[in-house]
């Protein structure tokens, strides 16, 4: 019924309390990681744990970690914040340091900031140099010259190998082979 | 509007004619794709009150291919809207009576309030032939979702006859 879905929400860049202007209060408060004890896709956040979590902890005395190993369970990063907001990050299949690089964005950002548009403070009557998108902006020009319906056009654009062409590969090898064989003889 | 600016707006909000051909394609999916250029959904203009859908023309549409046992199974429901007006029709069917009619892109934008008129800018025709003024309009093809196989009566004869063999059938061997 709404299309809020499709739109992101418009905010301005705020800071809390003109934070940064004298001292810097990191906006983080709590970090969860959330982590299954046997199954594969955890196994970067459990690298991550044992090497590089305890030099987090250390580096940001004012975060609290917690940590909850739970069976059955995607790896998950939970982050709240001083005021109040909460983000949650599927951390399912991460390396060590894709956790890492999650973790230093979230101590680094005030709010969950994910589907916001930032407004911009400045106005331009210029606000293109190029112009506007128009439906050929980026089209292939050599679309101009083709005669529709077209086969080659028609043709899906991502084609797998199938088991026959690698047979026909193999053969064509092999009778390669075959003739330099011969020559060489 | 300055001339100029009125040349810019015509252009951004151009209305586009793609052609897509349905051969061999499962109806359900080539919905799904057919439905975001009907819609404008791959415009960085979109918005849902902005109407900037794009016509299609689907061609070959009597050679779609519905998956597994869709043919004998999927129904189609109408009711006329007088007492005992029900019918229930199956796909296969209402393909051989109608065989432009799959309402598989009508359902695929169920819930959507701007259906109706979305729909009329989808021409859809049973084989190659399209009337030469529609076809003047197009300017892109839509790919296909499957590749089309071919069948091998349509290759080349020498082809045929040189393509590796694993194995061959015994002279003696009859084929039925």
């Amino acid at each position: 019924m709404s299309n809020k879905h499709l739109f992101l929400i418009p905010g301005f860049i705020r800071t809390p309390l003109q934070n940064g202007v004298g001292r810097y209060v990191g906006q983080l408060q709590r970090v969860v990681l959330k982590f299954c004890k046997n199954n594969g896709s955890s196994r970067g956040m459990r690298e991550f744990i044992e090497s590089g979590l305890v030099n987090f902890a250390n580096e940001n005395p004012g975060v609290v970690v917690y940590l909850k190993p739970r069976r059955h369970r995607t790896a998950v990063i939970k982050a709240e914040y001083l005021n109040g907001d909460s983000q949650w990050i599927n951390c399912r299949n991460f390396t060590q340091e894709e956790v890492l690089k999650w973790l230093i964005l979230l101590k680094s950002q005030s709010k969950n900031a994910t589907g916001t548009r930032i407004k911009k403070l400045w106005h331009t009557d210029h606000p293109s140099i190029q112009g506007p998108w128009t439906p050929y902006t980026f089209r292939d020009p050599e679309l101009n010259l083709v005669e529709f319906p077209n086969d080659i056009l028609s043709k899906p654009a991502i084609m797998e190998r199938s088991s026959q062409d690698e047979l026909i590969e193999l053969f064509n090898n092999k009778k390669i082979e075959e003739l330099e064989s011969k020559r060489a003889e | 509007m300055s001339v100029l600016k009125r040349v810019q707006q015509w252009a951004t909000f151009a209305r586009i004619w793609h052609v897509y051909d349905a051969a061999w394609q499962n109806p359900f999916q080539s919905a799904e794709l057919l439905k975001k250029y009907l819609m404008g959904m791959y415009k960085p203009i979109y918005h849902p009150s902005n109407d900037c859908g794009d016509h299609v023309i689907v061609i070959n549409s009597a050679e779609i291919a519905l998956p597994g046992d869709e043919w004998k199974k999927r129904v189609y429901f109408h009711h006329t809207g007088y007492p005992g007006g029900a019918t229930w029709t199956l796909a296969w069917d209402l393909h051989s009576k109608d065989p432009t009619m799959v309402p598989a892109v009508y359902n695929s934008m169920d819930g959507n309030l701007k259906r109706r008129y979305t729909m009329e800018r989808l021409h859809i025709f049973p084989d190659s032939n399209v009337p030469k003024d529609l076809m003047a309009n197009v300017s892109n093809q839509i790919r296909q979702i499957r590749p089309m196989p071919k069948r091998l009566d349509h290759y080349p004869e020498q082809q045929v006859k040189e393509f590796p063999k694993v194995i061959d059938y015994p002279k003696d061997y009859v084929v039925r």
